[in-house]
């Protein structure tokens, strides 16, 4: 302890031996203080804090200075969920001390670690949220910011209070006691916490006084009916009836009928349209398949048709080039008549043999116009006299009455020269004459249309209306 | 029977952490000790 006036070091006189300043109140003063401040500290330990924070206030309004009672009035603050409050008084202690002092630990404990500093600032603005909520009697909107709060600074005893009283005005008891239990784990003997509770416990109890008597006034109505008969004492259960055999079988088939028509109408159903749910999924499936197979389908169909086109394509073009055993060879038997002409022009039966091997489709067909040319150049080198020898064989076998060698050996006079007048008569007589009535007419129609005017027209046209005749 | 209005205005809003430096200055720190002093010191003057 020093002196006030001098700041000397005071012995148990009642003055400063320094100065000579009267410090016998000063000393009291002192004194008080301190023992507010061993007051408060019992009461601290006892968790007793709102007697704490009295005790402790009273001792630093006697000795400002008590750094001791600053120091724990702070602790005890901060235990209460109020920061604040415990910085303020670290930091006045941290004034007047600022060497040796505990508060700079204090203070460093919470400035340090910026994420509990967030913390409890969010803290306090959601308390002061959830206050102006209650105020606007936004009592769920305050319930909620104020347990946001509690799950952040579960010691906040305020909070607890506060929405300790929103649940008593909502007239949730049980859980405005659980929070008020919760306060006096962290403050014994706060006042308020005290009230509430004894306010719920008058609530409670009354509502639960009620319920109890008529509880047990409906069970006695209810039970039995008691009477004296004699020295005995009857009491006599009431709604019971004797449970019989035909009872318990009629309710067994009351139940097993409850039982039908809940499987009836409650679990049939489902099944069959689970089932039916299958079978549709199934049934989507194999449409599907369905479906891509039939696509599948289509298109090899297509590309079946676009394969057999071009399949004709190439054997027309395969035709044209090599015609099945006709243009390649009719070729190769045209070159040969040339050469055998060439060796020998008065071997024209050979010739006209080989040329004989040629068809006319092949000529027809042919692409080559070299081909054609040169077959026409031997046709009119060699076609007449070849045609005369075959008509003077055919017409000598007609005479014969050989009527299948002349027409045979008229029809090649008729195609090495088709001029030949005398042949095509001599080959539709050859057909009549064999039967043939219908060749016959071409031909004798042929003779008439190339060869007007002539005998051989008029005697064709004769023995045309004799055939149409018979 | 707790008024619940009553009981809500006993509740003030918490101060927060950015209002602390000006709550530490405002407070008055005048103890018995001080007043004591000044008692004093009056009663000097006085002589």
């Amino acid at each position: 302890m020093n002196c006030y006036h001098c700041g000397c070091r005071l012995s148990e006189k009642d003055f400063c031996t320094g100065c000579g300043a009267d410090v016998s109140v000063y000393k009291k003063i002192i004194h008080i203080s301190n023992s507010f401040y061993n007051i408060g500290l019992e009461k601290a330990n006892v968790r007793d804090l709102s007697g704490a924070i009295s005790s402790l206030r009273q001792s630093l309004k006697f000795n400002k200075n008590n750094i001791k009672a600053r120091n724990l009035l702070g602790l005890v603050y901060f235990e209460t969920g109020e920061a604040v409050a415990a910085l303020s008084e670290w930091v006045i202690s941290k004034n007047i001390r600022q060497e040796k002092n505990i508060a700079d630990d204090y203070i460093n404990a919470i400035q340090t670690n910026t994420a509990r500093l967030d913390t409890i600032n969010q803290t306090i603005k959601k308390y002061n949220q959830a206050l102006s909520y209650c105020n606007q009697d936004s009592l769920d909107l305050a319930v909620i910011q104020l347990k946001k709060v509690l799950s952040m600074n579960p010691n906040f005893i305020r909070a607890h209070q506060l929405l300790a009283l929103i649940y008593i005005y909502t007239r949730e008891y049980e859980k405005a006691r659980k929070e008020l239990l919760k306060c006096t784990a962290i403050d014994a003997n706060n006042t308020t916490t005290l009230r509430y509770l004894k306010e719920i416990d008058l609530v409670t109890s009354g509502a639960e006084d009620k319920e109890t008597q008529q509880k047990v006034r409906k069970k006695e109505s209810d039970e039995v009916i008691k009477y004296q008969s004699g020295n005995e004492t009857i009491i006599q259960p009431l709604n019971v009836k004797e449970q019989t055999g035909v009872s318990s079988l009629f309710n067994i088939v009351i139940g097993l009928v409850i039982g039908l028509a809940a499987a009836w109408f409650l679990i049939l159903p489902a099944r069959i349209s689970a089932e039916k749910a299958d079978i549709n999924k199934e049934l989507i499936a194999v449409s599907e398949e369905s479906d891509q197979k039939t696509t599948e389908i289509e298109e090899l169909k297509r590309e079946t048709e676009s394969l057999t086109e071009a399949k004709s394509e190439l054997e027309t073009q395969l035709q044209s080039y090599v015609g099945a055993d006709g243009t390649m060879k009719a070729s190769d038997s045209l070159q040969k008549a040339v050469r055998m002409y060439l060796e020998d022009p008065t071997n024209l039966q050979a010739v006209g043999d080989v040329l004989m091997e040629i068809e006319e489709e092949s000529v027809e067909a042919s692409t080559s116009e070299e081909f054609s040319l040169l077959y026409q150049k031997i046709m009119e080198l060699t076609g007449p006299n070849i045609s005369t020898s075959y008509y003077n064989t055919g017409y000598t076998a007609y005479k014969q009455s050989d009527y299948t060698t002349a027409i045979t050996n008229l029809e090649k006079a008729v195609r090495f020269d088709p001029a030949n007048g005398e042949a095509l008569f001599s080959l539709a007589n050859s057909f009549n004459k064999n039967g043939d009535k219908e060749k016959a007419k071409d031909t004798y129609e042929k003779v008439i249309e190339l060869f007007p005017g002539t005998e051989k027209a008029s005697r064709s046209e004769v023995y045309l209306t004799e055939m149409d005749a018979s | 029977m707790i008024n619940f209005e009553e009981e809500l205005k006993k509740f003030h809003p918490s101060l927060e952490i950015e209002d602390a430096e000006e709550a530490i200055y405002n407070q008055d720190l005048t103890d018995m000790a001080d007043i004591l002093v000044a008692m004093l010191k009056d009663m000097k003057e006085e002589e």
